[in-house]
């Protein structure tokens, strides 16, 4: 009766890659192991969901996948870089270049109008003030809210605010965001807002890592990824087919 | 479902014929729920025995049982106003498989409730894709229509099946929790003869208390 649509989008080459990666706090009988061989691969195109208790290492591999630290063992390659095996210094080029952030809430300064905010990133890489707008407003228009361009944050919903700070994670060679609850601060409706504003940025040409705890929002990723003490203990999302949907579609207790 | 208040509340808005009704019924719905006409006419042959419909006048056609057009008695249009102020009853729960099979599996000799948990919550996750894959694919729509009346069709299912995951977490948390404080495992009731009143039923499972509320 219904079919299924394909999975949306072509999916292209890896932008982030995490082989056996450990991350162990502190040393000998006190150590803490936060991450215990995580592999993980993100490609152009796709858009991944982390869940996972408190605890399970989910902000862990956030900030592993953004270079923000490095494993203790195995390796995290991102646009091409192997992070692991960087000074500091050019792992901090790497990340300005190639990731972006979102975080619960929103994080826009509000000083600036929602154009200055996107062009900010370019304006710490070095892009000069006009070449940078323009690129906020491709940012901008490729998520469809050009129009927010000149309106500051406190006369924005929050599902535009999040929807600028996408379009700043995503601006100028950037192609990777990372979403760290992105949802959390906004109802139900505008929470699928952003989730459906996110998917589609990321089908048009970027990988997309989301932590999250609510499986509503979980389930607008292609794959969502399970941790759970530091170890992924299950994927789900990859191959599913119009067999499952609605008709006879198994355990359905609605029916009285 | 009962298709009876759905038939009685699209004859609420106008007289159709047994045909008409199946079509409205499947596109206000979303095509979520599927009839047969067969469960049309018995339905509505019903009705007519409550006296809740009537033939409509001036349409008989007395070898042509599909043309014939139906309408609302007074009692009818009643009961139509009744089911719109009146919530549906949630009534007991539905005995529920998951939930049957997830006790047993916390006092179950050699059964990991994790696995059980993780291997269910791969299962509900996959449903949940699946439907959000459906509304992605759906345009979105801020119009009063049919559009409108799928998705939020789709939400409902989206909304079942997340309460579903974040109930196996919830498990998941608890079962990680209680291993902290092993107790000693109950023991299946060993009087024979139980089954007269009170039975197997009055055995406390545990001392803890209920869930505290809802995590976030």
């Amino acid at each position: 009766m219904i079919a299924a649509p394909d999975s949306p989008g072509l999916v292209g080459p890896v932008v982030l890659s995490m082989k056996m990666a450990h991350r162990t706090h502190g040393e000998g009988a006190t150590a803490v192991h936060a991450l215990r061989g995580v592999d993980l691969e993100v490609r152009l195109g796709e858009l991944v969901a982390v869940m996972g208790p408190s605890g399970s290492g989910k902000s862990t591999l956030l900030n592993l996948a953004g270079g923000l630290d490095t494993p203790t063992q195995g390796t995290v390659t991102l646009a091409g870089a192997e992070l692991s095996a960087m000074d500091p210094r050019a792992r901090a080029r790497v990340r300005r270049r190639s990731v972006g952030y979102v975080f619960q809430d929103f994080n826009l300064i509000p000083a600036l109008t929602a154009a200055e905010n996107v062009s900010l990133p370019r304006e710490l890489d070095g892009v000069g003030t006009r070449p940078a707008r323009e690129e906020a407003l491709v940012a901008m228009a490729e998520i469809g809210i050009e129009d927010l361009a000149d309106r500051f944050p406190d006369e924005l919903s929050g599902g535009q605010q999040q929807r600028i700070a996408i379009a700043r994670a995503l601006v100028g060679p950037r192609r990777m965001v990372l979403a760290d609850e992105p949802t959390g601060a906004l109802d139900s409706a505008a929470g699928e807002d952003v989730m459906r504003v996110l998917r589609a940025r990321v089908d048009r040409g970027a990988g997309g890592l989301l932590v999250t705890h609510e499986p509503r929002f979980a389930a607008w990723a292609d794959r969502t990824v399970f941790l759970r003490d530091g170890m992924v203990v299950d994927t789900t999302g990859g191959a599913s087919g119009p067999e499952s949907l609605l008709a006879g579609g198994g355990r359905h207790r609605g029916d009285r | 479902m009962s298709i009876r208040h759905g038939i009685i509340a699209l004859l609420a808005e106008q007289d159709m014929h047994g045909y008409q009704l199946k079509v409205e019924f499947e596109r206000r719905t979303g095509g979520t729920w599927p009839v047969n006409i067969g469960q049309i006419y018995t339905t509505v042959q019903r009705l007519v025995r409550d006296g809740l419909v009537l033939p409509a006048p001036g349409e008989r056609s007395d070898d042509r049982a599909d043309v014939e057009r139906f309408t609302l008695t007074d009692a009818g249009r009643a009961q139509a106003t009744v089911w719109w102020s009146t919530p549906v009853e949630r009534g007991a729960p539905a005995r529920d498989e998951l939930a049957i099979k997830l006790a047993l599996a916390v006092t179950a000799p050699g059964v990991d409730v994790r696995d059980v948990v993780q291997a269910q919550r791969t299962e509900s996750m996959r449903a949940l894709h699946d439907f959000t894959r459906l509304k992605a694919a759906q345009p979105q729509t801020d119009d009063l229509g049919a559009d409108l009346a799928w998705s939020l069709v789709l939400d409902h299912l989206v909304f079942d099946a997340e309460a579903e995951v974040r109930w196996l977490d919830h498990v998941e948390a608890r079962v990680a929790r209680a291993s902290l404080h092993p107790r000693p495992s109950p023991r299946p009731t060993d009087d024979p003869a139980a089954g007269g009143a009170g039975g197997g039923r009055a055995r406390r499972r545990s001392g803890a208390p209920p869930p505290g509320g809802r995590r976030r």
